[in-house]
Order: C-alpha cells, then sequence, then structure tokens
C-alpha cells in the first residue's frame, strides 16, 4: 500500500471526511444507477425515492415505533449486562460452574434465534418480557465471553501479589480484574448492542404492533419498498448511534481503559 | 434520564391503576388475533372498534396482529387471544393432526378461496389451462401451494404442468412485471396492489382465480377457543353479533371502513385499502352468501372444504369429522 496521506492539516482533513465522502459517493452512485437504467421502485428505490417515502410518514410515527425498539433492545441490553457479567465472574472463581455452565451458553449461542422466536412468543405471550429475552438470547454470549476473557487476562503477577498481600478475593476482583477487563467488556458490549436492535427486529418480526422492524415488514407487506428501505436506514442510524454511544461512554467514564495514542 | 424514567414509570403505574378500576365495572374485555398484519381485508374488526359497534355490545376489543393462520390458531389456542381470523383448512389440518386443539370456527368470513394465478396480458395466459408449462412463482409458505396440483389436476393437467419456483412474497411482483416468471400465485385480496405494478410498468394484470377453476371452499374464517366459548359464550355471542354488523357495514361502505383502520393504523393508506375491500369483499359477499346467508358455515361445504384440504395436505379422509372443528351456536344467535 503505497497510499500516503498528506501531511498536517489536509491529511487530518481527509482522515476525517473520507467515511463521509465515501458514503455521499455511494449514495450519488446508487441515485445515478436508479436514474440511468430507470428501476422500478420495487426492484431498488432510488435515495431520492428513499427520502420522499421517509418525510411521508409523520414524524409522530417514526417515534412511537423507534420507542417501541428501541425500548426493547435497551431493556434486553441492560439485562444481559446484569446477568452476563455477574455470571462470567462467578465462572472465573469456580472452575466447576466455569465448566457446567459453558458448553450451556454455547448451546445457547449457537442455537438459531429466529428460529426460537416464535416457540419463546407461544411460551411467554406477545409483550416486552418475551422480546426482551428474545433481546438477551443474542447480547448476552458476547458479554459473558468478553467479560471472562478480561478477567482472565489479568496480569499473573498482579494476582500474586494481591494473594501475598492477602488481599481478600472480593477486592481483587473488584480492584484488580473487573479494572483489567474494562476494555474487553467495552468491547463486548459494543458487539452487543448492535444485537440488541437485531434482537429487537427479530423480535417484531415475529410479534408486535409497533417498532421498526414492524414497520419495515409491515410496509412490504403492502409492497412499499421505499418506505421498508426509509425504515432499514433509518434503523441502522440508530444502532449506529447506540454503538457510538457506548464508546462515549467509555471515553467518559473509564478514560484510562482506552488504548493510548 | 433518571427523571424521565421515573415520570414514564408512574405514568405506567397510574394508567395500569387506571385500567384496572375502569375494567371492573365496564365492557368486558376481547382479544381478537388477526392472521397477518392489518391490511384491507382484515378491516371488519378495525370498523368495528371504531364505529363503535364492539362499544354498544359492552365490549372493550383489542387486536392483535399474527404472522400466518396457524401463528392465529396457535395464539388462540393457548389463550392469548380468544377469537380471531384464520384458514378453516389450516385449522382442519391442524385437528386432524392433534384432535385436542381448543379451537374452533364459528364463522366464515371468505367462502370461496382466495388463491390465483396473476399474470401479464403480454404474456398470453388467457384460461387456466394455458398455464400448461410455464415458470410460476409463489410464496414459499402459503396454503395456495398445497391447492396448486389439485387445481392443475382438476383443469387436465399434469401436477407438475408448472415449473415452480419460490421467492419472498415481496419479491413475487417484481418477478412478474420483469418478466422472471410468467405467472405467480397470489390471493385475489392483494389484485389492486399487483395492478398498480403492472401499470407503472406499462403492463396489464390478469388473474385467475381458482375458485373458477373448481376449487371451491371456505377460507379465512372466525376462530374462538373452545374456553372463550364455554367460559364467555355471553360475550361471545355479543362479540359475534358485533362483528357481523361490522362485516356488512365494511361492505357498504368501504371508503368509511378504509378510513377506520387507518385512523388505528396510520400506515396504511386509504385508497389502497379500500381498493383491497372492493377485492376481498368479493370473497364474502357473492352467489354463495347470498344462496347460504352471510358467515354461514353449511354442512356440505364444510365437508367439501374438508375434501380438498385432506388431499392438498395427503391426509386420509377420515382422520377427522370435519364437524368437529365447527362450532354453529354464535351463527344462529346472530
Amino acid at each position: 500500500m503505497s497510499l500516503k496521506l498528506p501531511d498536517g492539516k489536509a491529511g487530518r482533513f481527509l482522515l476525517t471526511a473520507a467515511p463521509w465522502l465515501f458514503f455521499l459517493a455511494l449514495i450519488v452512485l446508487w441515485e445515478l444507477v436508479c436514474q440511468v437504467f430507470s428501476l422500478p421502485e420495487y426492484v431498488l428505490p432510488a435515495p431520492s425515492a428513499i427520502v420522499d417515502a421517509f418525510f411521508n410518514v409523520e414524524f409522530s410515527r417514526w417515534m412511537t415505533h423507534l420507542w417501541a425498539t428501541l425500548r426493547v433492545a435497551l431493556m434486553g441490553f441492560v439485562v444481559s449486562i446484569l446477568v452476563a457479567i455477574p455470571i462470567a465472574i462467578a465462572m472465573m472463581r469456580s472452575e466447576l460452574l466455569s465448566r457446567t455452565l459453558y458448553p450451556l451458553l454455547v448451546v445457547i449461542q449457537s442455537t438459531p434465534v429466529v428460529a426460537v422466536a416464535p416457540l419463546i412468543i407461544v411460551l411467554m405471550g406477545s409483550d416486552d418480557p418475551s422480546r426482551v429475552l428474545i433481546t438477551c438470547l443474542l447480547t448476552f454470549f458476547p458479554l459473558v465471553v468478553s467479560t471472562a476473557t478480561g478477567i482472565n487476562e489479568t496480569p499473573a503477577e498482579l494476582i500474586e501479589l494481591s494473594r501475598s498481600l492477602d488481599a481478600p478475593t472480593r477486592r481483587e476482583t473488584w480492584q484488580i480484574r473487573i479494572p483489567y477487563a474494562i476494555p474487553h467488556i467495552f468491547s463486548g458490549l459494543r458487539v452487543a448492542i448492535t444485537l440488541a436492535i437485531i434482537g429487537a427486529v427479530v423480535a417484531e418480526f415475529v410479534a408486535a404492533e409497533e417498532g421498526l422492524g414492524y414497520f419495515i415488514q409491515f410496509s412490504t407487506s403492502f409492497f412499499r419498498i421505499p418506505q421498508a428501505f426509509a425504515g432499514l436506514f433509518f434503523l441502522a442510524v440508530v444502532s449506529l448511534l447506540l454503538f457510538k454511544s457506548v464508546q462515549w461512554a467509555q471515553q467518559i467514564f473509564f478514560p484510562w481503559s482506552l488504548p493510548r495514542k | 434520564m433518571r427523571k424521565g424514567f421515573t415520570r414514564s414509570f408512574l405514568f405506567a403505574a397510574s394508567l395500569a391503576g387506571g385500567l384496572m378500576s375502569q375494567g371492573a365495572l365496564a365492557a368486558d374485555k376481547v382479544t381478537y388475533q388477526l392472521d397477518w398484519l392489518p391490511g384491507g381485508d382484515k378491516s371488519p374488526v378495525y370498523v368495528g372498534v371504531q364505529q363503535g359497534f364492539f362499544e354498544a355490545e359492552g365490549l372493550e376489543v383489542s387486536i392483535a396482529s399474527g404472522r400466518g393462520s396457524t401463528d392465529a390458531i396457535t395464539k388462540i389456542a393457548t389463550g392469548q387471544a380468544d377469537i380471531g381470523s384464520a384458514d378453516i383448512g389450516a385449522l382442519m389440518a391442524a385437528k386432524a393432526q392433534d384432535d385436542s386443539l381448543p379451537v374452533k370456527a364459528v364463522y366464515s368470513i371468505f367462502n370461496q378461496a382466495p388463491h390465483a394465478f396473476f399474470t401479464l396480458k403480454k404474456n398470453g395466459i388467457a384460461e387456466l389451462t394455458d398455464i400448461d408449462g410455464k415458470k410460476v412463482a409463489t410464496s414459499p409458505f402459503t396454503s395456495s401451494n398445497a391447492f396448486l396440483p389439485l387445481v392443475l389436476k382438476g383443469n387436465g393437467l399434469a401436477e407438475d404442468a408448472v415449473k415452480l419456483t419460490k421467492a419472498d412474497p415481496g419479491a413475487l411482483g417484481p418477478m412478474l412485471m420483469n418478466g422472471g416468471t410468467d405467472a405467480i400465485i397470489a390471493w385475489v385480496t392483494n389484485i389492486a396492489l399487483f395492478a398498480d405494478q403492472a401499470k407503472a410498468t406499462g403492463n396489464e394484470l390478469v388473474v385467475l382465480p381458482w375458485s373458477d377453476a373448481g376449487l371451491e371452499l371456505y377460507s379465512s374464517s372466525v376462530v374462538a377457543s373452545d374456553k372463550f366459548l364455554s367460559e364467555r359464550p355471553d360475550v361471545a355471542k355479543r362479540f359475534m353479533r358485533a362483528f357481523d354488523k361490522s362485516l356488512k357495514f365494511t361492505h357498504d361502505n368501504p371508503r368509511k371502513a378504509a378510513e377506520d383502520l387507518h385512523s388505528m393504523v396510520p400506515e396504511v393508506d386509504v385508497d389502497v385499502v379500500t381498493a383491497q375491500i372492493g377485492d376481498t369483499m368479493k370473497l364474502v359477499v357473492n352467489s354463495v352468501s347470498d344462496r347460504d346467508g352471510l358467515g354461514a358455515l353449511t354442512e356440505e361445504r364444510v365437508a367439501l372444504t374438508w375434501d380438498w384440504v385432506a388431499q392438498a395436505e395427503k391426509l386420509e379422509k377420515g382422520v377427522l369429522n370435519p364437524e368437529t372443528v365447527i362450532d354453529r351456536d354464535l351463527l344462529e344467535a346472530l
């Protein structure tokens, strides 16, 4: 790769602007393809048609659907954190527990949630709890794995030191292992937050009366493809913002855990 | 954030409290389960809510969307809903496999098969026998697929006379318009939607309903759980009285019905839904309903339906007495 950035200000500008410019170029190309080949809307709607469709839906409806999806995704995310991190800590402390639980966790993770979702709805009803469970099934495994990895990667000499000083396990966990695990936990959280949105959408595909996933499904049932795309993009933007929020949370609350630039 | 959360929690709590105290003295609650997403063909129950027909019977009806007949039947069987709409054929097939399924059909909505071939005029398929050797696309999970071989056989064609491909329901229209397939299988309730697509590409849509080709059966019906029927028979009676009224209102005032649906499901377009209702009503009010009455489930046609379903699902005819999935008490009380 001999692509070299220009030095100084221009280089930095290019670095920030590149993703945006690339994205813009893609959109322009897409619009051009649609116009030049005059593709019908239901095959591939042009970006301009998608923007039109977006503004044709009332803002309050967008907010209703957004809130429905966000609510489930965030509840699932929070429940996952509350479940996954203690499980990871417990598994680190006890080999028996680790050996007992790990296979089960892998089984849960390898089961396609899309296939299980209808069964969950039948068992638990078509309200929020089942949607949150579906979301948790997707989000909690990466959290357990990343937390466990982080905890296990604590330098052995620090653990030895704390043991030689007779520090109780609780302090060893909270003051040495967890801080060391923070970067790992956050990379798990970043994966989990996007999975939470996917989980909420999967749940909405199976049973829901509102939400962005439901909205997309509903739009296609009326062959309103541009509107479905508008929903899709909205969903992607929300997902991106949530992903960013996790990064911001790390920057604000755990700045020391970020790699030094 | 915290304040917002507290506020919304308080709001939710007061709302729940309000609902509970109200429920104690007021309307009987009924949950109606749709077998698909809201659309023109599902509008009568929305009409009942908006026009106050349910309220006049002292009912508070909530509507849940579904994802297919089997989904709706399962939710009604497990008590998540009291009553709803589902294909009577799906109910018969389910009952044939599990006799204990606690769900019964109480009212027919479609007294004709909704399945049809959709094609374009330029493809030269003017009648059903012209389909011989053509490419046909269908969606993977539609109940139509099971009836296809029977319809072909009934018209003197081989069971594999067409080259069948399966695709997502949303892709069928585009495939037809692009020439990716010669015909598609869809429901006549969506004629307006496909006709629009055809017009947009400068084509003319041709519809060949399977009911014209000899497929005589009940299809979408109102089905209810045994529990609802036995524990709250009076509520069930009042519900069906209002539903019957709603269906008639929908037939007489398609545009008003579409507006009623729109006011509860703002995403639907009133024009599109009005057209859908027009297409749908041909399956509801027709020569069969003129002869037997609206909603009727005659013994003869129920038996005929089971004949078709048993053949389509490759089930022994003897495994089910089709009368066991029917409950006519509500119809008689109308």
